[in-house]
């Protein structure tokens, strides 16, 4: 447990130091994800011509929507599929499987302090987005955003697996990324960063449901901004938590069948 | 190393191991790539083709051998990196493509220039996060650093970025955090690529000390004949995915060059017919000349060059090992034990 808990933290604070000498390319990466900021200035200004609300929304309800949508996003970020794929095609995977740890959990550190890279960044564009929209109140109290966080760790977990999947796909296919590129596209009309699922027709919503996208945006930011009561916060839980189990077990499963193929190719 | 290993049990044990690769082929230009786009060649290539042999425990061993002639797919076999088509593979009592954490802390690949370490970091870091990962107790780790940074110099560069290092430097890094652990089995590909001269002195002098420390068995692959000859007493030469040799080094040479190369000085000028009655002339520049005669005649043969010709001074030597390796390789001397053509297949895809 002890050797655990020494891996887990020199994986972090190691990985922590390697993510901040690239600080100033991941506020690039953040403003590259700006669609949810870009859609509440459209969505508040379809509220205002409206004379002040659109389907039940409001400017405040917007601003705090698409605020939580953006921090959300910014935490579930993953680009393990791209890392994945360029060393398993350029043998650079080698070295990491010939350790007594399984190469996942240091990409996942990489993703996971790289957060703590962009919080304070993430801090400062909150507060100026609250401050551009007067009134608007973000979470309710201390407890959504524990609950939050929970629910935001799980949609995290599911991003990163669904992207771990595409990644290893690289053992079998030229160009795995290919798949992640469809999966932005769908990510930004499923996941609710374009708008509220409130908006979406009823028969397309009712799909959605079944997928694990508004686990991923949607619902974590109806946790942080308090527009779920107690019972819906524990159904997303659990479902979060179901879809995080189902793609790590898919990733295993695809990860056993990829490394028989692994080519080891220069390396 | 594990439950099953003792002293009369070889580390290291290959037999009929094989590894098959399936590679696209397309023509070049448009032409090529839409016909590739239809249709997809796929070719078989049997990059190692039933090799057997095996190596005990402290043995250093010399993988020689042409480029693609799959040695380095070999060793990625025996480190657990490539699953071998197949065949019979076992290092310490494991299998390595079982990857198990027991193997894994017992063994260690160094391939060339890859490297393992954080090219933004320290070198330190990276050996923080092996020494962590390795679970290597902090005394272990602390004493395996002082004693590593003594043999390779490191003192002063391990608080550098990595990127900020000289080949030289990168390369001894990278060997010290592969042995960080203190594996018992070392596969080391190309370890010197790219060194200057002093440099392959000094990796080759680490190797040798960490072999008599720790009985470690290596298994080295190089380009450079130094490496093999300084360190492996026995090798196995590979070609076309097959061994052609596995034996002794001074083996190989008798075998691979049956003859000696006896260098004269002459006192005054002899004609080349001459010297061709004794041997092979193989060059001749002014009163020099290289005579290549029957090694089990050498010495009766330079004798009476001595008594016969007008010699200033002579010398016998065996050929250089690089000619030995090259002679082999091309066929001349030597074809493969049981040659089996490439399989080759096509198909759509």
């Amino acid at each position: 447990m002890r050797a655990r808990l020494n891996k887990t933290w020199v994986l972090f604070s190691v990985w922590f130091a390697h993510m901040s000498a690239y600080r100033a390319e991941v506020v690039i990466w953040m403003l590259s994800g700006a669609i949810p900021l870009i859609m509440m200035a459209v969505w508040i200004g379809k509220a205002r011509a409206a004379g002040g609300q659109t389907g039940g929304f409001n400017e405040q309800r917007f601003a705090a929507y698409f605020l939580a949508a953006w921090i959300t996003q910014q935490l579930i970020v993953a680009w393990v599929a791209w890392e994945l794929d360029y060393q398993i095609r350029q043998g650079h995977l080698s070295p990491k499987l010939l350790r007594p740890l399984d190469p996942m959990w240091e990409f996942f550190a990489g993703h996971y302090s790289e957060r703590l890279v962009r919080l304070p960044f993430m801090l400062l564009i909150v507060f100026a987005g609250l401050l551009i929209v007067p009134g608007t109140r973000l979470t309710p109290d201390i407890w959504h955003v524990l609950l939050y966080t929970l629910s935001v760790t799980l949609a995290f977990f599911t991003r990163f697996l669904i992207a771990y999947c595409i990644g290893i796909l690289a053992f079998w296919f030229d160009q795995a990324t290919a798949i992640d590129d469809f999966y932005f596209v769908a990510a930004a009309f499923l996941t609710g960063a374009f708008a509220p699922l409130e908006f979406y027709p009823p028969a397309l919503r009712a799909f959605i449901e079944w997928t694990p996208f508004p686990y991923l945006v949607y619902y974590p930011v109806r946790v942080l901004t308090g527009e779920a009561p107690g019972p819906e916060i524990v159904r997303v839980l659990a479902i979060q938590l179901l879809w995080a189990a189902g793609f790590y077990a898919l990733r295993s499963a695809l990860w056993q069948r990829g490394l028989a193929r692994y080519g080891a190719v220069g390396a | 190393m594990s439950d099953t290993d003792h002293s009369t049990t070889p580390v290291i044990q290959v037999r009929d191991l094989e590894k098959v690769y399936t590679v696209h082929e397309k023509e070049p230009g448009l032409r090529g790539s839409l016909a590739s786009f239809v249709r997809r060649r796929k070719t078989l290539v049997r990059a190692v083709d039933r090799i057997s042999f095996e190596i005990d425990a402290g043995q250093m061993v010399g993988f020689l051998g042409p480029n693609g002639a799959g040695k380095t797919t070999a060793l990625k076999m025996l480190a657990g990196l490539l699953h071998p088509t197949d065949g019979f593979v076992r290092v310490g009592g494991h299998i390595p493509k079982e990857r198990r954490t027991a193997f894994l802390k017992n063994i260690t690949l160094v391939m060339g220039q890859k490297q393992q370490l954080l090219w933004d970091l320290p070198a330190l870091d990276s050996f923080l996060v092996n020494q962590a990962i390795y679970e290597i107790p902090n005394d272990e780790y602390r004493a395996t650093m002082r004693e590593f940074s003594e043999i390779l110099e490191l003192e002063g560069i391990l608080k550098k970025q990595v990127r900020k290092l000289s080949l030289g430097e990168r390369m001894k890094c990278e060997l010290a955090a592969a042995l960080l652990h203190r594996p018992r089995v070392l596969f080391l590909d190309e370890p010197t690529i790219g060194l200057d001269v002093n440099m392959q002195v000094r990796i080759r002098e680490f190797i040798a000390e960490y072999n008599r420390r720790f009985n470690a068995t290596v298994i080295l692959t190089s380009h450079y004949m130094a490496d093999v000859t300084a360190l492996c007493k026995r090798i196995i030469v590979i070609d076309k995915g097959h061994i052609v040799f596995d034996g002794d080094l001074s083996a190989l040479v008798e075998e691979a060059a049956p003859g000696k190369t006896v260098r004269l000085e002459l006192s005054e000028n002899v004609p080349d017919e001459r010297l061709r009655f004794y041997g092979k002339l193989i060059s001749r520049e002014g009163l020099f000349a290289d005579v290549l005669v029957p090694r089990n005649e050498t010495s009766r043969l330079a004798a009476r060059m001595l008594a016969e010709l007008p010699v200033a001074d002579v010398t016998i030597e065996d050929p250089p090992i690089e000619g030995v390796i090259g002679t082999l390789f091309s066929g001349t001397n030597k074809q493969p034990v049981d040659a089996v053509p490439v399989g080759a297949e096509q198909a759509a895809r």
